[in-house]
């Protein structure tokens, strides 16, 4: 089932201007519930674009956006409700840290929504947990912490206004491979806790392998291929025609295929390939 | 957010983009002294005459030109009523209970916004609409360089006005970049009290700031490991050499301050 679907959604930066650039073009996709979504596609091929689609920052030229099956501009005035169901966690979100302390910041989601003063704490505190924050780090200034830090609070300050859809933006760009991991696994902690519907934008395939159940790509502001990871990365000559590629040790299992060994298809994580050959091997 | 420039070059290879930009500076002071010299309707006319022949030469079409003068439309209007119904003289073309028009007033109105237009005109056509910002504070610096003789740090200068106009740009993309991840935490810009709404801007500011210095104490950094230390022995990577047809626009220009400044002598026509 899915929570939210794009009905020909077509997008124009600059529309009306003679630099009109078509961003997004005919998109018809559906975003499953309870699962984790990858968005893959190059630099400029509309994935930033795309997510601001999913909570009305941005109003499509053409086409509708339905979230459980509502037409989310069908009431203008209301398009705030919608940003705080589809929680977006945009490129960079260190940029929007601004509080006096991290706990404020965090609140600062919930307090727009009208969140009681009461259940604030709570859903502070949750939104820690979930991204692994410490609780003395609570009340230091946003600006004094370290970079995967401050991502981790802004990604938490979306997490406390409870949205029923994450979507998050490259929340691991520009981190070192600690703190990638260290998101990676709290947004695996937070979908597995609540059965939430995720959505993360990356250009790693092995991050996108571990992570997603479905994965969509895109290109030039099409949707190239969307279906289950397995169908997606099966189909790797479409993948490098446009200049992505299969997680590495897919490319190794298709190299070995090649060589004669008898592989399956479908293997996209070490530890998968590790099992498959390990038996075989024996 | 995009119109946030007044002026902006407009690119194209008009004579007078491809004058020396150290000229232009004088063109428009020169220009400037002319729109001041006015003082009767034949004077005024050359003035409108030179300011349509100005954006003619420039090649800038006058949609852009428009775009440029509305920030000033209201100033314009209030000035030009204050000039209507204030001004007393000896035409009454107008009356009704407390409301005088004389022709003087309407006169003056006129005069009053044909040289703030071209006023405006005159000075974005030769600076910002043909000269990059860069060219000019370039030209700036070069002309005020006798300066530097009593110790005025013009190349500091110069450099700080480069490096502001620089990141405008960048600026801008930042704040468009913050406004939407807190319109994502769900800060409402558009309804309100004038006091909310103005509060809904500290989200914005704070991390805007932030930013600005880091990346100004960044800056500073990278320049200092290319060993950036101030104008002193600094060489220009494009040296500018005045040419010949580069005077041409500068005699033009000389010639209508003296037709001004004879028709100022001569006392012909409507003067104020």
């Amino acid at each position: 089932m899915s929570k939210l679907v794009l009905e020909n959604v077509s997008f124009y930066h600059g529309r009306g201007t003679p630099y009109e650039i078509k961003a997004l073009d005919n998109i018809n996709i559906g975003i499953p519930a309870g699962k984790i979504t990858g968005l893959i596609g190059h630099t400029g091929s509309g994935k930033s674009t795309l997510v601001q689609m999913f909570n009305g920052l941005l109003e499509p030229h053409e086409g509708r956006v339905l979230l459980d099956g509502v037409d989310i501009w069908s009431q203008p005035k209301k398009i705030r409700d919608v940003r705080f169901k589809v929680g977006l966690v945009m490129q960079y979100p260190e940029y929007q840290l601004f509080e006096e302390t991290v706990f404020k910041d965090i609140a600062f989601g919930p307090l727009n929504m009208g969140v009681p003063e009461s259940e604030i704490e709570e859903r502070v505190l949750e939104a820690a947990d979930f991204v692994g924050f410490e609780r003395e780090l609570l009340y230091k200034s946003p600006f004094d912490l370290s970079g995967g830090q401050k991502r981790r609070a802004a990604i938490a300050g979306i997490i406390a206004m409870r949205p029923e859809i994450l979507v998050l933006d490259e929340p691991a760009a520009g981190l070192d491979p600690r703190g990638r991991e260290a998101i990676f696994t709290n947004i695996l902690n937070y979908q597995r806790a609540n059965g939430n519907t995720v959505v993360i934008v990356s250009h790693s395939m092995e991050d996108m392998a571990r992570l997603c159940d479905n994965i969509i790509v895109m290109s030039a502001g099409e949707i190239l291929m969307s279906g289950d990871k397995d169908e997606v990365f099966t189909q790797s000559e479409r993948l490098t025609s446009v200049g992505l590629d299969v997680p590495q040790i897919t490319q190794l299992m298709n190299l070995l295929k090649i060589k004669g060994v008898e592989c399956p298809d479908g293997i996209y994580t070490v530890e998968m390939a590790f099992e498959y050959l390990k038996n075989k091997l024996r | 957010m995009k119109s946030i420039a007044l002026g902006q070059y407009y690119p194209s290879n008009s004579v007078l983009h491809r004058t020396d930009p150290r000229i232009k500076i004088i063109l428009a002071i020169l220009y400037i002294v002319c729109s001041f010299l006015c003082k009767n309707i034949i004077s005024f006319g050359l003035l409108a005459l030179s300011a349509i022949m100005l954006i003619i030469i420039a090649r800038v079409p006058l949609k852009t030109i428009f775009g440029g003068l509305r920030p000033v439309l209201i100033i314009l209007i209030i000035t030009s009523l204050f000039n209507i119904f204030w001004t007393s003289g000896d035409i009454l073309l107008f009356e009704w209970k407390f409301i005088h028009i004389y022709l003087e007033g309407l006169y003056s109105a006129a005069f009053m916004v044909i040289r703030i237009v071209s006023l405006i005109i005159g000075t974005s056509v030769f600076l910002t609409y043909t000269t990059t910002p860069i060219d000019l504070t370039d030209a700036i610096e070069d002309l005020l360089s006798p300066l530097k003789k009593i110790r005025v740090p013009v190349h500091e200068f110069a450099m700080m006005m480069t490096i502001a106009l620089r990141f405008i740009p960048t600026l801008v993309e930042e704040t468009d970049k913050i406004m939407t991840a807190q319109k994502a935490r769900g800060v409402d810009f558009s309804s309100g009290s004038l006091i909310t709404r103005a509060k809904a801007l500290i989200p914005i500011l704070i991390p805007l700031f932030v930013s600005a210095f880091n990346r100004a104490s960044e800056l500073a950094t990278a320049m200092e490991c290319r060993c950036y230390h101030g104008g002193e022995g600094r060489t220009r990577m494009k040296v500018r050499h005045i040419r010949f047809v580069d005077f041409i626009p500068l005699v033009l220009v000389l010639i209508l301050a003296t037709a001004l400044i004879i028709l100022n002598l001569l006392r012909i026509g409507f003067t104020i």
